[in-house]
C-alpha cells in the first residue's frame, strides 16, 4: 500500500514539474500577456487623460491589446508615480505625464525616485503656455503688456494654474528677462484662471490653448504670446515670445514614461506600434475632434528633450530660489 | 424648431433610453454604497464614449451622474452613512427619521425632491445660462471668501446648544481643510514630513470616517452592555426587524407639499451654487439645510427626522446637476470635477464647450437638453422601485447592518482610489469622529464642520492676492467687486441675531 502511495506522490510531482515547464516554454509573446495599463498622476477629465485615450482608443487594434487608462491623482500625483515605479520592469504599466509631477516635484521636493530612472517612450502631444487676455483690454501686445509695467510695477495681475504649473514657469522666466513683475493669482488650474480673466477679476491669464479654444474662437479672448519656438497652429496671429524679444520657450510635453529596468527591445516595439497608431486616420480625426496636436519624435530625440527639460527647469527653480 | 423636434425624435430612440436607464442604475448602486461616488464611474466609464453612439454615451453618464446624486441619500437615511459626499447634510434629519421608523418617507421625500430640484437646474441650465454664467464670474476670489465665511457661519449657528461648539467644529473643519501644500507658494502646511498628504485630507474617507466608525463603536457598545446585562436563560430575539410598520410609512402627495418649501428653497440655493465654479454639491445642501431651517415653521424639529430637513439637503445637491454645466456651456470653463469629466466626454466627441459651442453643434446639444430632462424621470422610475426595498433593509437590527454597512463602506473607498491613504484617513477619521461625539460635540456640526475641507482651500487662495500686495484689502482691487462680499459679509453677522430666542437649549 505505501509504495503504492509513494509511486502516485512521485507521478504527481513530475506531472506537475513537467506542467510547470511547458508553462516556461510557451511564453507568451510581448504584449500579449495582460493589458497595457497607462497611469495619469491627474484627476480624470484633464488634457494629459483626453490626450492618452485618443491614444488607447487607437492603439489596441494594432497592439492586439487592450490598453487601459487609469487616474491616480493622489498626494499631488506621487501616488500614482510610486505606483508604476512599484510595478514589474515588464513594459506592461507607464507612466504618462507632463514635467509637472515627475519633474518639478523631484526638483523641489524630496521623492522616491532618481530623474535619470525614467525613461521616455513616446510623446503624444505638446502644450504650450499662452498668455491671453480679454477682447476689450488695453493690453494688446507683449509690448504693451511690459510697457505697462514699466510704468507702474504691480499694477497688472496675472493668473495662472497652480504654483510651479505649466503656464506659470514661462511667465517668472519671463518677468526675469524682461525685468518687470506682476502679481500672480495663483488658481487650481486653467479654467479657473479663465473664470477670473472672463470675469474681469485679473487683468492677464496664463494656461494653455485647449482651455481658451472656444473663447478664442467666440471672439471674447485674445492670446497675447506664446513660449514656444513656433507659432502654434490653432493661434496663427499670436506671435511667439521670442518674436517679441523675450527668449522664453517652455511647451511641456505630454509623454509615456517607462521606469528602469524595462528590456530597450520592448520599449522600441512600444514606441512603433504608438507611432503607427498614432499615424492612423482615425488617430488624425479624433485628435483634430479634441484640438490635440500631434508630435511625433523618434526615441533618442525623446531622450534629449528629457534631458533639456529637467535642465531648464533646473535653471528656472534656481533664478526663483527654490532650489540652490 | 424642427432642429427641436428632430433633436426630440432622436433623444427618445431606444437605444439612447436603455444606455440612460443603465446609467441611472449605476449611479443609484455607486452611489449608495459609500465610498463610491458617481465621479469614479464616470472616470471609468469615459473609454466607451469612444466606443458607442454620441448619444447614448452622454445619456448613460448623465444617468449616472444623476442617478448617483440621490443614490447618496439612500445609505445617508438608511444607514447614517452617506453614500456620496453631497448626501452628507441629508443623515441629519434622514437617519433621524429612520430611527423614528419613517425610512421610506424620508427615502422618497429625498427622492422626490432631489428630482425637483434637478428638474429646475435643468431648466435653468436650458433657459438662463447665458445670464446665470455671467453672474457666476463675478465670484472672484474676494466673494468666494465671503460666501464660505456666510455658510460656515450659518452651519454654525444650527448648533441645538452652544454656539461656540458649533464655531469650534468649523474651525476643525477649516484646520483638516489647510492640510496639504498651500497652493500659493507650495509650502507643506501640517503635513509632518508626510508625503502622502501633499494633496490634503480626502474628502470622501473623511466624511466615511466620521460617520461610519462612531456609529459601529456605539452600537457594538450597546451590544456589548446588553450581553452583559443578559441572564444566560433568555430566548434571544431573532426578529431581525425593529417592529416596522410599513402601513404607517407610508409616501403621500400631502407630504410632498408640506416639504415643497423646503425643496425649492434647496432647488434655488443648489442651483445658484451649481452655477459656481469651485463651490459643489455638499456646500449647496448644507446652505440649503441651513436655510431651510431657518425659514422653516418648526425649527426646533430639524434634527429629529423632520422631514423637511431631508427635502432642502437633496434637493440642493441635485439642483447642482443641472447648474454645473452652466459654466461649461456657456465659457467653457469647468466649475467642478464632474463638469470637466462631462467636458471630456464632449471633447472626446469633437464638441468644444464654450460659447460657440450650441450653434456649432445644435442638434447634438439639443439633444442632450431633452435627455437631460427625461433621465429625471427614468431616475424617478427607478427611486421608486428601489426605495421600498432600501426602506426595509435599513430596519434590520443595527448588531447585523451596522458592521456590515462598515465593511463596505472600507472596501469602497479603497475601490475608489486604489490608496492606502485613503483607508487610513477612514480610520483615523473614525476615531477623531468618536472623540467629538464622546465629548457632545453636537454630531451634525462637527460633521458639517469637516465639511469645509474644499472651502478653506478656496479661502487661502482668495487671502493670497491681498497678502501679496500687503495691507492693500480687497477694496482698494480694481478689479472686486464690493456689492457681493458685502451684502453677504452683513447677512452672515444677521444670522447671529434669531438664536437666542429658538436655540436656548444651553
Amino acid at each position: 500500500m505505501k509504495k503504492i502511495l509513494v509511486l502516485l506522490l512521485l507521478a504527481g510531482i513530475a506531472l506537475f514539474v513537467t506542467a510547470e515547464g511547458r508553462k516556461e516554454a510557451k511564453k507568451v509573446e510581448f504584449p500579449l500577456e495582460k493589458p497595457i495599463r497607462l497611469v495619469i498622476p491627474y484627476a480624470a477629465g484633464g488634457g494629459v487623460d483626453i490626450s492618452a485615450r485618443i491614444l488607447s482608443a487607437v492603439a489596441p487594434e494594432i497592439l492586439n491589446q487592450r490598453i487601459d487608462v487609469i487616474c491616480m491623482p493622489g498626494a499631488g500625483g506621487q501616488e500614482g508615480i510610486n505606483f508604476v515605479l512599484n510595478q514589474p520592469s515588464d513594459g506592461y504599466t507607464m507612466l504618462v505625464t507632463d514635467y509637472g509631477p515627475l519633474i518639478t516635484t523631484a526638483l523641489t521636493e524630496k521623492v522616491s525616485y532618481d530623474l535619470a530612472d525614467w525613461k521616455p517612450v513616446f510623446q503624444i502631444t505638446e502644450v504650450v503656455p499662452t498668455f491671453f487676455v480679454r477682447s476689450d483690454s488695453p493690453i494688446k501686445t507683449v509690448d504693451v503688456w511690459v510697457k505697462t509695467l514699466k510704468e507702474k510695477p504691480d499694477s497688472l495681475s496675472v493668473a495662472h494654474g497652480r504654483y510651479l504649473s505649466v503656464p506659470h514657469l514661462p511667465l517668472i522666466l519671463f518677468e526675469s528677462i524682461a525685468g518687470v513683475k506682476n502679481v500672480h493669482v495663483p488658481t487650481t488650474g486653467g479654467s479657473e484662471a479663465l473664470a477670473y480673466v472672463l470675469g474681469k477679476k485679473v487683468d492677464i491669464g496664463a494656461s494653455v490653448p485647449s482651455t481658451i479654444a472656444s473663447g478664442i474662437k467666440a471672439g471674447d479672448l485674445t492670446a497675447i504670446a506664446v513660449a514656444s519656438s513656433k507659432r502654434v497652429p490653432s493661434l496663427p496671429n499670436t506671435p511667439t515670445l521670442r518674436e517679441t524679444g523675450y527668449n522664453v520657450s517652455l511647451p511641456a510635453w505630454y509623454s509615456i514614461l517607462a521606469y528602469k529596468g524595462v528590456p530597450e527591445d520592448r520599449l522600441d516595439f512600444l514606441h512603433k506600434k504608438f507611432t503607427d497608431a498614432m499615424n492612423t486616420s482615425s488617430a488624425k480625426s479624433l485628435a483634430k475632434q479634441a484640438s490635440v496636436d500631434i508630435t511625433l519624435f523618434e526615441r533618442p530625440e525623446l531622450q534629449k528633450i528629457y534631458d533639456e527639460t529637467i535642465k531648464n527647469l533646473r535653471e528656472i527653480l534656481k533664478l526663483i530660489g527654490k532650489i540652490k | 424648431m424642427e432642429l427641436l423636434i428632430t433633436a426630440i425624435t432622436n433623444a427618445f430612440s431606444i437605444e439612447i433610453i436603455l444606455y440612460t436607464c443603465l446609467g441611472v442604475f449605476l449611479g443609484v448602486t455607486v452611489g449608495a454604497i459609500p465610498g463610491l461616488s458617481g465621479d469614479m464611474a464616470i472616470a471609468l466609464l469615459l473609454p466607451l464614449v469612444y466606443k458607442i453612439a454620441p448619444g447614448s454615451s452622454i445619456g448613460m453618464l448623465l444617468g449616472i451622474y444623476k442617478g448617483s446624486m440621490f443614490g447618496g441619500s439612500i445609505s445617508a437615511i438608511s444607514f447614517g452613512v452617506p453614500g456620496t459626499a453631497a448626501a452628507a447634510a441629508t443623515v441629519e434629519d434622514g437617519y433621524a427619521a429612520k430611527l423614528a421608523g419613517h425610512p421610506n418617507q424620508a427615502l422618497m421625500t429625498a427622492l422626490y425632491s432631489s428630482i425637483t430640484g434637478d428638474v429646475f437646474s435643468d431648466l435653468v441650465l436650458i433657459f438662463l445660462s447665458i445670464p446665470m454664467a455671467s453672474v457666476a464670474l463675478q465670484f472672484g476670489p474676494v466673494e468666494f471668501f465671503s460666501l464660505y465665511v456666510f455658510s460656515l457661519m450659518l452651519i454654525s449657528i444650527l448648533t441645538l446648544g452652544k454656539i461656540s461648539k458649533g464655531l469650534a467644529s468649523a474651525t476643525i473643519g477649516l484646520f483638516i481643510g489647510a492640510i496639504g501644500m498651500d497652493p500659493l507658494i507650495g509650502a507643506p502646511r501640517y503635513m509632518f514630513g508626510i508625503n502622502q498628504l501633499r494633496s490634503g485630507i480626502p474628502m470622501v474617507p473623511l466624511l466615511v470616517g466620521v460617520f461610519a466608525l462612531p456609529e459601529l463603536i456605539i452600537q457594538f457598545a450597546k451590544e456589548w452592555e446588553k450581553i452583559i446585562a443578559r441572564k444566560m436563560d433568555e430566548a434571544v430575539n431573532r426578529a431581525a426587524f425593529l417592529g416596522y410598520e410599513t402601513s404607517k410609512d407610508k409616501m403621500s402627495f400631502r407630504i410632498y407639499l408640506s416639504t415643497l418649501k423646503a425643496t425649492m428653497i434647496g432647488a434655488g440655493i443648489g442651483t445658484f451654487i451649481g452655477a459656481l465654479p469651485g463651490a459643489g454639491s455638499s456646500l449647496a445642501a448644507y446652505i440649503s439645510y441651513g436655510m431651510a431651517k431657518k425659514v422653516s415653521k418648526q425649527p426646533e424639529n430639524f434634527g429629529k427626522g423632520c422631514l423637511e430637513g431631508v427635502a432642502a439637503p437633496e434637493a440642493g445637491n441635485s439642483a447642482t446637476c443641472g447648474a454645473t454645466f452652466i459654466p461649461l456651456f456657456a465659457f467653457g470653463i469647468p466649475g467642478s470635477a464632474t463638469a470637466a469629466l462631462f467636458g471630456a466626454a464632449l471633447i472626446m466627441q469633437g464638441i468644444n464647450p464654450g460659447p460657440t459651442m450650441i450653434a456649432e453643434n445644435t442638434l447634438i446639444i439639443y439633444t442632450l437638453f431633452v435627455i437631460l430632462i427625461y433621465a429625471n424621470f427614468i431616475n424617478l422610475g427607478f427611486g421608486r422601485a428601489l426605495i421600498p426595498l432600501y426602506a426595509k433593509l435599513s430596519m434590520i437590527k443595527s448588531k447585523f447592518l451596522v458592521p456590515a454597512v462598515f465593511a463596505i463602506a472600507l472596501l469602497g473607498t479603497y475601490a475608489s482610489r486604489n490608496s492606502m491613504i485613503d483607508v487610513w484617513v477612514v480610520l483615523i477619521a473614525g476615531v477623531l469622529g468618536i472623540l467629538m461625539r464622546k465629548n457632545s460635540f453636537p454630531p451634525r456640526t462637527s460633521r458639517s464642520g469637516l465639511h469645509y475641507r474644499p472651502g478653506s482651500g478656496k479661502i487661502l487662495e482668495a487671502s493670497s492676492p491681498s497678502r501679496e500686495r500687503g495691507l492693500d484689502l480687497s477694496v482698494k482691487k480694481p478689479n472686486c467687486d464690493p456689492p457681493i462680499s458685502f451684502l453677504l459679509g452683513f447677512y452672515s453677522v444677521c444670522l447671529f441675531y434669531k438664536p437666542e430666542k429658538t436655540y436656548s437649549h444651553g
